[in-house]
């Protein structure tokens, strides 16, 4: 480490160093510690002529190395920096050292505070000697965007993204875009149709000149960071030629082989060949591989499509030889917006779901008012009667330490949507069985009242359970509801036909696979965790990666459109930019001393360092993209072969070794 | 014989328990020159070996001090530091040191005054329990 | 001491530059940078600058493969030893690992004059005296524990075991709290000064204790008591490791030990192995437990491969494949369990096998016990 030449100065800030701090003592004793070759003090080192001093000492002394003691780093090291920049010498090279918010301005004692800032001065004289250049590096942006999930979040991003005029893939899983909000009858709190707002945002997706989209498709896997991933994703066989097919749906007609519908939630049945619903983008079939007995058979059995198909879109050849694909995208941001799964309540056996008919889920109950729905609208009892009283059930497996903590924000909501409708449509008795009514949005609360004036009957309790052993004569043949009326302090049994639970909404049961996919990190509840719940609520600990709408927590339609908006403006932002600066200050491994041990990768919380296999020696290495540089893995490190640039070991234990005179 | 004064480093992140000193020094809120602070971008920066050569240095007193739990610029620093600080308290308690000397906080940018009040109160500390009982090792200083 | 004084001291002169050391040498068949003979080289040639800031200095493991293989008797790892003093004192050590942790707090531990807080983790379920004759060094174990806690290596079941061990003998021994660090690492990364702090308190405690003997479970402890303190200090007591120890008994007192089925093989540390000549006695205990089966490694006894790193000092990639290379040797055998006898071979191993990221290198998984506790387990109760 020879040939260090080091500039000291030292700030008076007009008198608010001055007036506590000798500063001219200060300068005089750093000129005598080693590699000190000028030390001065100035009025105001901020001030241009300040700055100036350090750029011709530079110049003209040969100094490499500066320490600044004046103000907080916080403030104007990257003043200082920048002067280093203009006399020539690489910014990294500053110590800034703070003399006055941590010393002038908290001491009185004159004597002391010299001395105290003699040592900051002495300890940041040692450190910056360590001190190396370093380089800020740039790197472009890939200007098209990722999305994952083709639900109403994604959809939004997408088309927020898109008219912007930059290229969006949208990846979705299932045979059509949607998500949940499509196969919803009616949303609170307005009751408008789902199906008529969503469907024409479903078609302008399908149409956007700008969104290519991916559906019947997954993510296999996402290399590199941000500005420049690379993106394998599998496009499933549908069996059918896409191109061909125009959704006429005579195959379906003519297909023999039936399943539950998955988008009926098992309601109604679909054929082998099929279309999930009759406004499904895009409009074209899909085979169900499993169920096909064309393509089981090997072509021996059935070929009911082929022989119907007018379009010539199914035939032998597409039925048995059609595989999977693999595309390949360039993207610089991408967009998880994969919804929730709703939680199954047969897992709480005292509710009664799949045991009785008329036990039934919010999704389940959505399709049975829907007028395109099993039942052409109409609520009916499995038997096909109308019910004469119905019990709605809040809070099933939500604010319950057993299943899920947290409140899943929609049920109350959706609860009353569902009373109003019961009552609306057949008059029926109907119960809200409830902890506590959660209205909290807009107009939620004008709902709530509109409501609970139409005669509904809100029963504070959480239920017990819900049983067919009639006790008394009124209760035959129908489903009892047992709770305790905790407003009266009694126990209530109820009679009713229909119950509907309310169940929670969860993280998509893939979530770890998702989020492993990503470097996404999930939360103690499974949803997906931002950077900052309060100031970063769509970004992810990953660069350039963001979350929108239920995969990040349950929420409701307008605020998962404002958090996909929110994304979208993330990546659009990013894309104006068009570059990002990459920080500096990062990890680096020293590859002889690494043993490949793994501690960095499982300690990094932005997934930087990665472990792998070179010339069959494990040793991590970091993807300066994504590192920030906080230090964690440098600590967890066994054998030293991680430093954090600009804060290495030997800079800190020589400024910690310099702190205290002995 | 002049009172002893207790030597302390302290080892604060830059985004907050940094700026907390930086806000008492604004706020003009006086607390005692004893205190030498190590700037460090997050708590979950804080080596063991940094104590340690604070106390082999010649230390009465060490703090390590960074953001509240869920104000991390880095997320999850402070929980990092805490597992770190487990062990090394576990280390110096061993040794015999009196577990006053080693003080975990957690301030943030807002607590000028919590910042000071700490130093106060180890400063405080620290004259009672008198001089670290380590003796500087030659050379040890860089 | 100089350089010229090492040479001399050491027999370096007498190298026939025949490279056999470096031939042996563990470090050198994977890191082509490192060989002993041109280390020695360098040193008959003068360099001496070059050679104290090489920071391969810090490298040697001092495990005496090359010195019992050498035709000209060189003692390669005493010159190594000898060469770190003059090295420390220019202010150069090698890289440590865990940041120096372990090197600072034996530093602290030498230079405070406060009781250590040692014994917080004994139970009550051992018995000890102190006015026994009998004393065991506990020695870094309880520093070990909190460090190495993810690994998890316990040191201090190996500490207890050895207590199970004693009291099982009819021995309440004494287990002195103001023990310290026995010094070794500090002697061989040439820190003299710490070294004879850390032996002269010891050796004060021990002989105002009065025992008459002073029984290891670490090998390191062992060898630098028998060896290293009575270049220094006066002790008047014998030292036995606990292996000697039980072999002894085996033999006067007809120990018995219950069946523990188990396939082992066993590692030579090479403090107790090469450095003292101790390989029969811990088989000698093994063959003693009815149900241990035995099953030797490709490289034993004075053959034995080090366990990879020592002093906790320049633990790099080569002192890791090492190890790997070992443990893949130990599996080899169809051992289901790795028994050493050394505090700091079970370390370093179980960290060998630490493979937290997603991709896995060579599949090296082991169990490994220190002897202490598998005749602890013999003995039951
Ligand atoms: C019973 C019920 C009634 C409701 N009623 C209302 C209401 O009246 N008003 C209201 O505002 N809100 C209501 N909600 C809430 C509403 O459903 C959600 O706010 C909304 O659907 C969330 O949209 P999303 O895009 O985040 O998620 P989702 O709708 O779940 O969409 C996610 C999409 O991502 C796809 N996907 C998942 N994983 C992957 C993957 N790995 N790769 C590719 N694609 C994937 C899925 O197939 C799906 O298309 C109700 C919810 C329930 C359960
Ligand atoms: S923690 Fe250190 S030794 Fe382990 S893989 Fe990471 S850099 Fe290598
Ligand atoms: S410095 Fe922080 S962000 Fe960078 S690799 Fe290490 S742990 Fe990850
Ligand atoms: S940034 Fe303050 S503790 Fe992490």
């Amino acid at each position: 480490m020879e040939g260090r030449r080091i500039g000291v100065y030292v700030c008076h800030c007009g008198l608010n160093i001055a007036g506590t701090v000798d500063v001219e003592e200060v300068a005089k004793y750093a000129a005598t510690l080693p590699s000190v070759v000028v030390s001065r003090d100035y009025h105001y080192m901020c001030s241009d002529p300040g700055q100036a001093l350090i750029k011709d000492d530079i110049k003209e002394c040969g100094i490499n190395r500066v320490v600044v003691a004046s103000c907080s780093p916080r403030m104007h090291e990257l003043t200082f920096r920048n002067a280093c920049q203009d006399g020539g010498l690489n910014p990294y090279l500053l110590e800034h050292t703070n003399i006055r918010e941590h010393c002038s301005w908290v001491h009185e004692d004159k004597a002391a505070a010299t001395e105290k800032a003699k040592a900051l001065v002495r300890a940041a004289v040692k450190r910056v000697y360590y001190h190396e250049p370093l380089e800020v590096k740039e790197a472009p942006v890939n200007p098209n965007v990722l999305v994952v999930g083709g639900g109403i979040a994604g959809m939004q991003a997408a088309l927020d993204i898109a008219n912007g005029e930059h290229q969006v893939y949208l990846v979705e899983r299932e045979p059509s875009i949607g998500g949940h909000m499509i196969q919803l009858d009616r949303t609170f709190p307005t009751l408008d149709c789902s199906e008529c707002i969503l469907t024409p945002k479903m078609a302008e997706v399908g149409h956007h000149p700008f969104i290519e989209l991916l559906a019947y498709s997954e993510v296999e896997e996402v290399s590199g960071s941000i500005g420049q991933f690379k993106v394998k994703v599998r496009k499933k066989a549908r069996y059918i030629d896409e191109s061909k097919c125009v959704g006429c749906g005579v195959c379906e007609e003519k297909c023999p082989w039936k399943v539950p519908s998955e988008f009926e939630m098992g309601l109604a049945m679909r054929k082998a060949i099929y279309i999930p619903f009759a406004q499904a983008i895009p409009n074209v079939v899909t085979i169900d591989k499993d169920l096909c007995v064309y393509i089981q058979s090997g072509g021996k059995k059935c070929g009911a499509c082929i022989k119907f198909c007018e379009a010539n879109a199914v035939t032998p050849e597409t039925l048995l030889n059609q595989s999977d694909q693999i595309v390949e995208l360039e993207v610089g941001s991408i967009i998880v917006a994969t919804g929730y799964d709703q939680f199954d309540p047969s897992v709480v056996p005292q509710y009664g779901y799949k045991k009785y008919d008329n036990v039934l889920t919010g999704l389940e109950f959505e399709r049975i008012t829907c007028a395109a729905g099993p039942t052409g609208g109409k609520i009916l009892l499995k038997d096909g009667t109308e019910p004469e009283n119905v019990a709605i059930i809040h809070c099933v497996g939500s604010r319950d330490q057993n299943y899920h903590e947290y409140c899943s924000r929609v049920c109350c909501m959706y609860g009353l949507k569902y009373a109003y409708l019961i009552k609306e449509l057949t008059g029926a008795d109907v119960y809200e069985f409830y902890i506590d009514m959660r209205c909290f949005g807009e107009g939620f609360e004008e709902f709530y009242k509109r409501i609970s004036e139409e005669g509904i009957k809100f029963i504070r309790g959480k239920v017990a359970k819900v049983t067919d052993v009639a006790i008394t004569e009124e209760e035959k043949g129908k489903l009892i509801v047992v709770a305790e009326d905790t407003l009266l302090g009694s126990m209530v049994r109820v009679p009713v036909d229909m119950v509907i639970l309310c169940a929670a909404l969860e993280s998509r049961s893939d979530a770890d696979k998702v989020a492993s996919l990503f470097g996404l990190n999930r939360r103690a509840d499974g949803f997906f965790l931002a950077r900052h719940v309060k100031l970063d609520p769509v970004a992810t600990p990953t660069d350039g990666i963001f979350i929108a709408g239920c995969c990040e927590a349950p929420r409701d339609i307008p605020d998962t459109v404002a958090q996909a908006e929110a994304a979208a403006a993330k990546a659009l932002s990013l894309i104006s930019k068009g570059k990002i600066t990459l920080e500096a200050a990062v990890a680096t491994v020293d590859e002889a001393q690494c043993q490949g041990c793994g501690r960095c990768e499982e300690i990094c919380t932005f997934h930087a360092p990665k472990v792998i296999s070179k010339n069959g020696v494990m040793v991590s290495t970091i993807n300066e993209t994504l590192c920030k540089g906080c230090g964690a893995c440098a600590v967890a490190c066994p054998t030293g072969a991680i430093s954090i640039r600009h804060f290495t070991q030997e800079e800190i234990l020589a400024q910690v070794g310099a702190l205290i005179e002995v | 014989m002049a009172e002893f004064e207790p030597q302390i480093i302290a080892f604060c992140c830059n985004w907050c328990t940094y700026a907390a000193a930086d806000l008492a020094g604004t706020s003009r809120v006086h607390y005692p020159p004893n205190v030498k602070i190590v700037r460090v971008m997050c708590s979950g920066m804080v080596n063991p070996i940094y104590v340690l050569k604070a106390f082999e240095s010649g230390a009465d007193g060490v703090l390590v001090a960074g953001c509240n739990l869920v104000d991390c610029y880095y997320l999850d620093g402070p929980v990092k530091c805490d597992a770190m600080f487990a062990i090394l308290k576990k280390l110096v308690h061993i040794l015999g040191l009196e577990d006053e000397r080693l003080r975990r906080e957690m301030i943030s940018a807002s607590e000028g005054v919590v910042f000071a009040r700490v130093v106060e109160e180890m400063v405080e500390g620290l004259k009672k329990l008198g001089p670290a009982p380590f003796k500087v090792k030659k050379g040890a200083v860089v | 001491m100089n350089l010229y004084e090492i040479i001399q001291d050491t027999k370096t002169h007498y190298c026939l530059e025949c490279g056999k050391c470096s031939s042996i040498c563990p470090i050198s068949r994977y890191d082509p940078q490192y060989s002993p003979r041109v280390m020695i080289e360098d040193a008959l040639f003068g360099f001496e600058e070059e050679l104290i800031h090489n920071h391969k200095l810090f490298s040697c493991l001092t495990c005496y493969a090359c010195q019992l293989k050498c035709p000209s008797d060189v003692d390669y790892p005493l010159f190594i030893r000898k060469t770190r003093e003059l090295a420390a004192a220019a202010g150069e050590h090698g890289d440590y690992a865990h940041s120096g942790t372990l090197q600072s707090l034996v530093g602290l531990m030498a230079r405070s004059s406060i009781k250590q807080r040692r014994f917080e983790w004994f139970s009550n379920s051992y018995r000890t005296s102190e006015s026994s004759d009998v004393m065991l060094f506990i020695g870094c174990s309880p520093y070990f524990e909190p460090v190495f806690e993810d690994i998890p290596v316990r040191t201090l079941d190996i500490a207890e075991a050895s207590l199970k061990i004693l009291n099982s003998l009819g021995i309440e021994p004494l287990v002195h709290p103001d023990e310290k660090c026995c010094g070794h690492d500090a002697l061989w990364l040439g820190d003299m000064e710490t070294f004879r702090i850390l032996a002269e308190h010891n050796a004060a405690i021990i002989k105002e204790s009065g025992v008459k003997k002073l029984i290891f479970f670490c090998p390191e402890g062992y060898r630098t008591f028998k060896l290293d303190y009575p270049n220094y200090v006066k002790l008047d007591c014998e030292v036995m490791h606990i292996s000697e120890f039980l072999a002894q008994r085996l033999e006067t007192e007809g120990l018995r030990f219950n069946e523990v089925k188990k396939k082992v093989t066993y590692q030579d540390p090479c403090r107790l192995g090469r450095h003292l000549g101790i390989y029969d006695a811990p088989r000698k205990v093994l063959a003693s437990i009815p149900g241990i089966e035995l099953v030797e490694m490709e490289h034993i006894r004075e053959d034995s491969i080090c366990c990879g790193t020592s002093c906790f000092t320049n633990c790099d990639s080569y002192s890791k494949q090492i190890r790997v290379g070992r443990l893949v040797e130990a599996k080899a055998t169809g051992a289901e369990t790795l028994i050493t006898s050394c505090p700091k071979c079970q370390t370093h191993f179980k960290c060998a096998m630490v493979a937290r990221g997603e991709e896995k290198g060579p599949e090296v998984e082991i169990e490994v016990m220190d002897l202490a506790n598998l005749v602890a387990n013999a003995i039951g109760g």
